[in-house]
């Protein structure tokens, strides 16, 4: 068998088929793996203000530092913390608003609802935390209304942001639509005849929900679960605004070094951290997708 | 009616809904509140903050700013993830699966990460696109292509490639074949997914926060560093454009291709 030329091969040159992915992947190697790669190599150079190129003068200070002080150590277990909080809240608000978008058979609703959430996601968070601010602020809508109803106790407002509650409010806020993207595709997947089977057998219709449904579910919550802790501990935005620089997560210490002290070397550790931890979080993501799918995919 | 929807869950999708439209729409009333911010109940409607977003030199600029970067972005964006869609729909190779995860991969990573990396990159590299709108373009580039991919990848599936190949056995070159017969039944896709990637590059935050400066500001970052010191209603009237563009660009999206298709495949 001769291979390349001839009108025997395949319709599309395999080789010429190569030059479609290339300049992505070029783009990716140069702008997206090196960079992140030098991140890498920074996080281990003995630490040097202002100075941000990598070396070869290689040392673990960095890490023994992060490890050893209990401040950035907290500021991780808070950032783990946070991704798991924020991750069962969205599901137990996202689960209800997938099963009824799932289970809305008219056209039109169904994309109208569809609609909502993609716009939702869409839309900058910058935005979005600007109406979760005046709603949840101590000025805002939430203190209005109770100071109205004289609920509230010596007229103080409820604290319910700059603190680790008003983050996890606005990540729920953030996470939302991933959740419900995720979770739309595995309820719609559930066979409705199981669920009527249950009931056909004496189940309650909250018992077969409970013990069908439910449990049937739980590869897709698993998933969204996932993909909802890495962007949790990633964002920065959310921390900054919701929680006033109160609540010490991982990104806001990056940018705190970086940004205001000049220690590239340390802010690249803390980024190497967080960096592991986000794509440990996706990979076991992807690794439970190609599970479900039997490698098929 | 077995199959009707439970009522307490019902309820429940409907408070899910109002916590995840709720701030969308108060940002819409802070924005044409007639009072000097919003309060409950509200103080009656004026244009007054869209007059002040639209006199203000900070605001406008960067809602510009960020215009002609998403544009910038879109259109890189489009071609090389459009290209590297139709190498994945038409590739058998062992690590076709890693690799679609390798280029979607930047949407769930640290975008502050990058753009810190980015950052040092630009500097230690000496290639002066530190602080310019260049090295804007390539961050937000990184995090918009993968919407294109994911978006023309889902035009791919649904395509039958014996279409093309029918055209091939007729005659046709290759690339007359791909341009008169694949293009255009992937081309709504192909607008869709431009769409996003305009979208995602315009609120995009993360990315830019290591890569802006006073001089090359896009709007997310102009309303957050005005957000961190004050409620200034004018911010609240940008994001009312902003939220028009959004909702605009969806509603467009949902013309070019069927949503829910697109979105059962996203899973």
């Amino acid at each position: 068998m001769t291979a390349g030329s001839g009108v025997s091969s395949a319709f599309r040159p395999a080789r010429l088929k190569w030059l479609l992915v290339l300049p992505l992947m070029i783009f990716f190697v140069v702008f997206f793996v090196i960079p992140v790669g030098l991140i890498f190599a920074t996080s281990f150079n003995p630490p040097a203000i202002g100075q941000v190129s990598a070396t070869w003068d290689l040392t673990l200070d960095n890490y023994i530092r992060f490890f050893s002080r209990s401040n950035y150590l907290e500021a991780a277990g808070r950032s783990v913390l946070l991704g798991v909080i924020v991750a069962l809240a969205t599901v137990i608000v996202a689960y209800p608003m997938a099963f009824v978008i799932a289970k809305t058979e008219h056209p039109g609703r169904n994309t109208f609802l569809l609609i909502l959430v993609l716009a939702a996601m869409q839309l900058d968070m910058v935005i979005r935390l600007y109406g979760m601010m005046v709603i949840l602020g101590n000025n805002g809508l939430i203190n209005q209304f109770l100071l109205a109803l004289g609920m509230t106790t010596d007229g103080a407002p409820v604290q319910l942001m700059y603190n680790f509650l008003g983050v996890v409010l606005g990540l729920v806020q953030f996470a939302l639509p991933f959740m419900i993207l995720t979770l739309i595709g595995v309820i719609r997947g559930i066979d409705p005849s199981l669920e009527e089977a249950a009931r056909s057998l004496g189940a309650s219709r909250r018992r077969a929900f409970f013990r069908v449904t439910l449990p049937m579910s739980m590869p897709g919550i698993l998933a969204g679960s996932l993909l909802v802790f890495a962007l949790s501990i990633s964002s920065y935005i959310v921390p900054a605004l919701m929680g006033g620089f109160r609540v010490g997560v991982l990104p806001i210490h990056i940018f705190q070094q970086v940004a205001e002290s000049a220690r590239f070397q340390f802010g690249a550790t803390i980024a190497v951290i967080l960096f592991v931890l986000s794509a440990g979080a996706v990979a076991i993501y992807l690794w439970l997708g190609n599970r479900r799918s039997g490698g098929m995919a | 009616m077995e199959r009707k929807i439970p009522r307490v869950m019902l309820i429940l999708a409907i408070l899910g809904f109002i916590y995840m439209l709720a701030p969308i729409v108060v940002v819409v009333m802070a924005g044409l509140t007639a009072g000097e911010f919003l309060t409950f109940p509200p103080q009656g409607l004026s244009l007054r903050w869209v007059a002040a977003f639209l006199q203000s030199e900070s605001y406008l600029s960067a809602f510009f700013f960020s215009f002609k970067l998403a544009l910038m972005t879109m259109i890189v964006s489009t071609i090389l993830g459009t290209a590297a869609a139709l190498f994945l729909s038409r590739t058998n190779m062992v690590g076709r699966g890693a690799m679609r995860a390798f280029f979607l991969s930047p949407v769930v990573l640290p975008g502050v990460v990058v753009g810190f990396a980015l950052f040092a990159f630009y500097i230690s590299t000496g290639i002066g696109l530190s602080r310019t709108i260049w090295g804007l373009w390539i961050g937000h580039i990184l995090y918009s292509t993968p919407y294109v991919i994911g978006t023309v990848g889902a035009a791919l599936a649904a395509y039958d490639v014996s279409l093309e190949e029918a055209a091939r056995s007729l005659g046709a070159s290759p690339w007359r074949a791909f341009r008169k017969v694949t293009l255009p039944n992937i081309s709504q896709g192909i607008q869709a997914g431009s769409i996003f990637a305009f979208i995602v590059s315009f609120g995009q935050f993360e990315v830019s926060l290591f890569l802006s400066s006073p001089n090359s500001e896009p709007l997310p970052i102009a309303m957050y560093n005005s957000l961190r010191y004050q409620f200034d209603p004018s911010a609240a009237a940008a994001g009312i454009f902003a939220i028009t563009l959004v909702i605009a660009s969806v509603l467009l999206t949902n013309r070019l291709v069927n949503i829910r298709r697109l979105l059962d495949r996203r899973q």
